[in-house]
């Protein structure tokens, strides 16, 4: 193999790392931009959903006001969801046996 | 016994109607009667009210007149009338909470806790307060009760969610009411009705017998139009109590003996940042108490943005897990604006709540360090004075934001981690806004301090609201 052709096979391989990198990053949701949080059309979809998953009977004229409120909870739920912490901080409620 | 004229008591505070009953200047009895009077007549306008309990009052009250009689010794409070946000447990009456399904409820078969407590000190119960509807609210409007009044203005809002207890104390109806407080409940109606309010330590005073919210961050305390009179309460209701998990395992620490100290050497910084309210009312609020006391230091509480969401996220998910239940068999008999709210919680991913939780703890430990450096920290208790009665929209600052989720912005980083605040009112015209006192865990002691001192300068002080 020639010199060119040695840096032309290491550009291409380079070049699909980076593709399959980028496919990989795809999937992987940026830290505190979990999909849920970030997109809200799917909102309707989630309050359909959870409302058979948890039994309640949702009346179509109050719908547009619990999503309204799952929007704002979710919105002000980035804001913890991005919040680093360590795997072992203990959450605020200590039980004791 | 004297007879007493309406005038000369109505807006006397506790201490002092307690004092007139104990030298015999006025009966227990004559102050319960004419206090009933005052709420039937005030009332209508006010919606303080959802119940009165005249003759157990007036049976007390006799009782009290007829142990002075006899040379028994009286409770510091002897002959005071109260009342309780109807969440209290009162004998013989379903507790309410605010809401139209509790109506069904049985009634209570024993009082709460602070309830007992504040007899045993001599007080007498003259009856249950309106409130938002399962303490889920800041605005002190009830679908099912009306809105309760703001006295300084009627076409205004009390606060809430302890809205009857704001309004009842701040139109003269009753010196002393008990109120909860998980976000801010106590600290805001209080600010807007312009009157004081103490938030104590989390797990300081037992909540036993009193209807839940979020029992991760309920609190219960008093409201009064008097630091002094915040004091007698709260050393009357302090202490241990088996029927409450969270209370405390702690000794009594009255407040009353270390209250004339003063505040020399105590020192006092402003919140800054998240806390640098940009309404100018609240602002010259504030500067106005920290002028007072020489607190030219200003300090970050960090990441308070953060911690307001995450008292946000948990109040949701767990008021939405009592209340789920009732939400899939009587969602229909809910307020629609709470009913929404609860099964929006109730969507919640719980993985979302656990973080919360986490946070709480990092955040706790990250404010505690600024008590070694300071011993009070003030902030505004609400952004701007009360806004109208059925208003939606509010402004701080630049910013558009729905009054009934943002009145707390700045209760709700504070008792998220339960620190004890005393709310103290600057008397603004034409309508008053409080400032938050905020101080260590179990030290009450020094915002109290701080509160009383502030009213001995004049620099705050519940004023009276037109006839």
């Amino acid at each position: 193999m020639t010199g060119k052709t040695k840096r032309k096979a290491t550009r291409k391989k380079n070049s699909n790392r980076a593709g399959r990198n980028r496919k990989r990053e795809a999937k992987i949701p940026r830290a505190g931009h979990a999909p849920i949080l970030q997109q809200r059309d799917p909102l309707d979809a989630w309050v359909a959903a959870q409302a058979q998953t948890l039994g309640l009977a949702i009346d179509p004229a109050w719908r547009a006001g619990v999503k309204l409120n799952l929007g704002l909870i979710l919105r002000l739920g980035a804001l913890v969801d991005n919040f680093p912490l360590p795997d072992e901080s203990e959450p605020g409620p200590v039980f004791h046996a | 016994m004297l007879e007493i004229a309406a005038d000369n008591w109505v807006w006397s505070d506790a201490v002092d109607i307690a004092a007139a009953v104990a030298a015999g200047r006025v009966s227990a009895a004559g102050v319960v009667e004419l206090t009933l009077l005052r709420i039937r007549e005030r009332d209508p306008l006010l919606n303080s009210f959802t119940a009165l309990t005249e003759d157990r009052a007036l049976s007390l009250a006799r009782a009290t007149d007829d142990a002075r009689a006899a040379g028994k010794p009286l409770g510091p409070l002897a002959g005071v009338p109260f009342a309780v946000k109807n969440l209290f447990d009162v004998q013989g009456l379903p507790t309410l909470a605010g809401s139209k399904i509790n109506r069904d409820n049985r009634p209570a078969m024993r009082d709460a806790t602070l309830i007992e407590r504040l007899e045993a000190a001599g007080a007498i119960l003259v009856g249950a307060l309106n409130m938002g509807e399962f303490a889920y609210d800041f605005t002190g409007e009830n679908v099912h009760d009306g809105a309760a009044h703001n006295p300084h203005d009627l076409e205004h809002m009390s606060g809430g969610s302890s809205s009857g207890s704001g309004a009842a104390v701040a139109g003269g109806l009753v010196p002393l009411a008990l109120g909860s407080d998980t976000n801010g409940s106590i600290r805001v109606p209080a600010s807007l009705c312009g009157i004081f309010g103490l938030k104590p330590t989390y797990g300081r005073l037992s909540r036993a017998r009193t209807f839940p919210f979020v029992t991760s961050l309920d609190h219960v305390g008093p409201l009064a139009r008097t630091a002094r009179d915040l004091v007698h309460a709260y050393d009357a209701m302090q202490g241990n109590d088996q029927d409450d998990p969270v209370c405390a395992d702690r000794a009594v620490e009255p407040v009353l003996p270390v209250l004339e100290q003063g505040v020399e050497g105590l020192r006092v910084a402003v919140a800054g940042g998240y806390f640098k309210c940009l309404n100018g009312e609240t602002l010259s609020a504030v500067e106005r108490v920290a002028a007072a006391l020489g607190a030219n230091r200003e300090i970050d509480i960090p990441q308070a943005e953060r911690a307001r969401a995450a008292a946000f996220i948990i109040t949701a998910c767990e008021s939405a897990g009592l209340h789920l239940d009732r939400l899939r068999t009587r969602a229909g008999d809910y307020d629609p604006a709470v009913r929404d709210r609860l099964i929006a919680g109730a969507m919640l991913p719980g993985a979302l709540v656990i973080k919360a939780q986490k946070f709480r703890r990092w955040y706790r430990g990250e404010v505690l360090k600024l008590f070694d450096d300071v011993d009070a920290v003030l902030a505004p208790a609400t952004p701007c004075t009360a806004p109208l009665i059925g208003q939606k929209m509010m402004r701080v600052g630049e910013v558009e934001m729905p009054v009934r989720a943002n009145l707390g912005i700045y209760t709700q980083p504070i008792s998220f981690i339960g620190l004890p605040v005393v709310a103290v009112p600057v008397p603004l015209e034409p309508l008053p806004v409080g400032v938050q006192i905020i101080a260590a865990p179990w030290r009450e002691d020094v915002a109290l301090r701080l509160a009383h001192a502030l009213e001995k300068k004049g620099v705050v002080g519940a004023p009276r609201p037109p006839p």
